[in-house]
């Protein structure tokens, strides 16, 4: 394959209806979501021949999808996957794009993440999950049970290391709900947050209250990616891929040794240098918020600040409108919704084609923006996209 | 009342770590071709991906220090209602820096846990023939 940047774009995004209880299956959260990203790309769904999802045993199949679209695709395709996916994904589409098998792809993510699974657990068989879980045996019996204290080891750690607070991942928590309140469609959406009241709230594990824990909801997102070529003839505005990346580093997924590193860390470079861009071109972004704490890393791991300053640079409001990085300017999964990513992606899409012209929730004269996804310290994707 | 928390499950490739704890005792995994320790163990090293594994038992004299730790105020597991709040941390061992094990520190007020503080393994026997390895701060 030779180079793909700026040769690939991302045509349509849509979504589902955000609620806390559906009442709907989640094939039919995605049939609106597709819909939606179909319209929004101007093409007819029957030019669509290949749907991918991830999921987490939560969603409906890719093939279920194409059916009640009538579309009959060469190509499907559903992968269990954590907050990294959509990236992943995007990366198999440009390479059976590429490969010629296909033209053009539906990638979607949909799930009753509050009234049906939720990822926050709950109601699971504990031999079950002890053995599903690699180590699990040796977390599990120990109350380990959550992303939330998992991914609190890393922050506890790395908090002690570089001298972060409680009051930085508050900033963060901070800016997001701002985001929100320019977002009608953001479950946070007239409940801004103060530092005061963030700081008064209780820890459900330490290092993170409610505030820093992403949202649950029900909810489906679809993007559609083809051919710089193809996209123009697409009714919307293309934002093309100038370059993506992923990565694993730890052995195990549930078991960490070593707190020192994420895989972010590797991504970071391989994607700057395959966009031919650097930090400080980046104008927007959407950084993966499953908690606070990870948006923190990622900064440091991306390089929007030096370690040990990133925590000053979320005080300063460099993730606010104005900031040097307005950061997930619907409200994040902190305080927009949740799913599994894919809502900051549908986010950033609309920034960089300056879809909120003319209002206070468009980043001015955005051209370039990043997009994170992180499945967990041990695997992460990023994509940088432009106008 | 019997035990309601999850007991480790054991299977092929981490019974001998189990077994060890049942006795009172740390057995390690260890990759006989790069040295390394494997922990938690698999079906082969994951670090060079040798399949030759040995098992060395460090005995009952456990020593280590909080590597990191976090406070659980809410159960997200049953069986911790009653055990609100409880801290799970990563230890490093003292004999075995490389090797972290994660548990639960006893008898610790949540503020009281730092990075660093040394601590002891000590075995909470949980059913009549299991034994859990956890923690207690050396005083
Ligand atoms: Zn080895």
């Amino acid at each position: 394959m030779g180079n793909i940047s700026n040769r690939y774009a991302i045509v349509g995004v849509g979504e589902s209806e955000r609620s806390k209880n559906s009442g709907r299956s989640p094939l039919h959260l995605a049939l609106d979501a597709a819909r939606a990203a179909i319209a929004d790309a101007g093409i007819s769904a029957k030019e669509i021949d290949g749907f991918m999802s991830y999921h987490e045993n939560d969603s409906c199949t890719s093939h279920q999808l194409a059916t009640y679209l009538g579309v009959r695709p060469k190509y499907v395709k559903d992968i269990t996957g954590g907050g990294s996916s959509t990236e992943m994904l995007i990366a198999d589409a440009i390479g059976l794009i590429e490969a010629g098998m296909l033209n053009t792809v539906l990638i979607y993510r949909s799930m009753n993440g509050r009234s049906g699974v939720r990822m926050g657990g709950g109601g699971w068989d504990m031999n079950l999950l002890q053995n599903a879980i690699d180590g699990g045996s040796f977390i599990i019996p120990y109350g380990a049970g959550g992303p939330g204290q998992w991914f609190g080891l890393f922050a506890t750690r790395h908090m002690h290391e570089t001298g972060i607070t409680k009051e930085h991942l508050g900033h963060v928590c901070v800016s997001f709900y701002e985001h929100a309140q320019r977002n009608p469609k953001a479950f946070f959406n007239g409940k801004p947050l103060t530092m005061e009241e963030y700081l008064n709230t209780p820890d459900l594990v330490y290092p993170f209250n409610k505030h820093d824990f992403c949202l649950e909801s029900d909810e489906a997102n679809a993007i559609i990616v083809t051919s710089a070529e193809r996209a123009k003839d697409c009714k919307s505005r293309p934002v093309y891929i100038m370059g993506i990346s992923g990565r694993q580093c730890h052995p195990h997924t549930h078991y960490w040794s070593d707190l020192s590193q994420v895989a972010s860390d590797y991504v970071a470079p391989e994607v700057f240098k395959m966009a031919g861009v650097k930090p400080e071109d980046i104008q927007v972004a959407s950084i993966y918020d499953c908690y606070s704490w990870v948006v923190l890393r990622q900064l440091e791991a991306y390089g929007f600040a030096p370690r040990g300053e990133v925590g000053d640079f979320v005080a300063d409001g460099h993730l606010k409108m104005g900031g040097r990085l307005p950061s997930n300017t619907a409200g994040g999964m902190l305080s927009e919704g949740y799913t599994h990513g894919m809502n900051n992606v549908l986010e950033i899409v609309r920034q960089i084609r300056h879809e909120y012209q003319g209002t206070d929730r468009q980043v001015e004269n955005c051209e370039i923006g990043i997009c994170t996804g992180w499945a967990g310290p041990d695997m992460a994707g990023a994509m940088i996209l432009k106008n | 009342m019997s035990y309601q928390r999850p007991i480790p499950l054991k299977n092929h490739d981490n019974h001998p770590y189990w077994d060890a704890a049942d006795c009172h005792e740390l057995s390690l995994q260890k990759c006989e071709c790069c040295g390394e320790y494997a922990h938690p163990p698999g079906p082969s090293c994951a670090k060079c991906g040798s399949t030759e594994l040995s098992w060395e038992n460090l005995g009952s004299d456990i020593k280590g220090t909080v590597y990191s730790y976090v406070v659980s105020y809410r159960p997200f597991l049953p069986g911790f209602q009653d055990e609100i709040p409880h801290i799970i941390a990563i230890i490093e061992l003292e004999k075995a820096p490389s090797v972290r094990i994660i548990g639960n520190i006893l008898e610790c007020r949540p503020e009281a846990v730092n990075i660093g503080m040394p601590v002891q393994m000590v075995w909470v026997d949980i059913t009549e023939d299991r034994a859990l390895p956890q923690w207690k701060a050396v005083l």
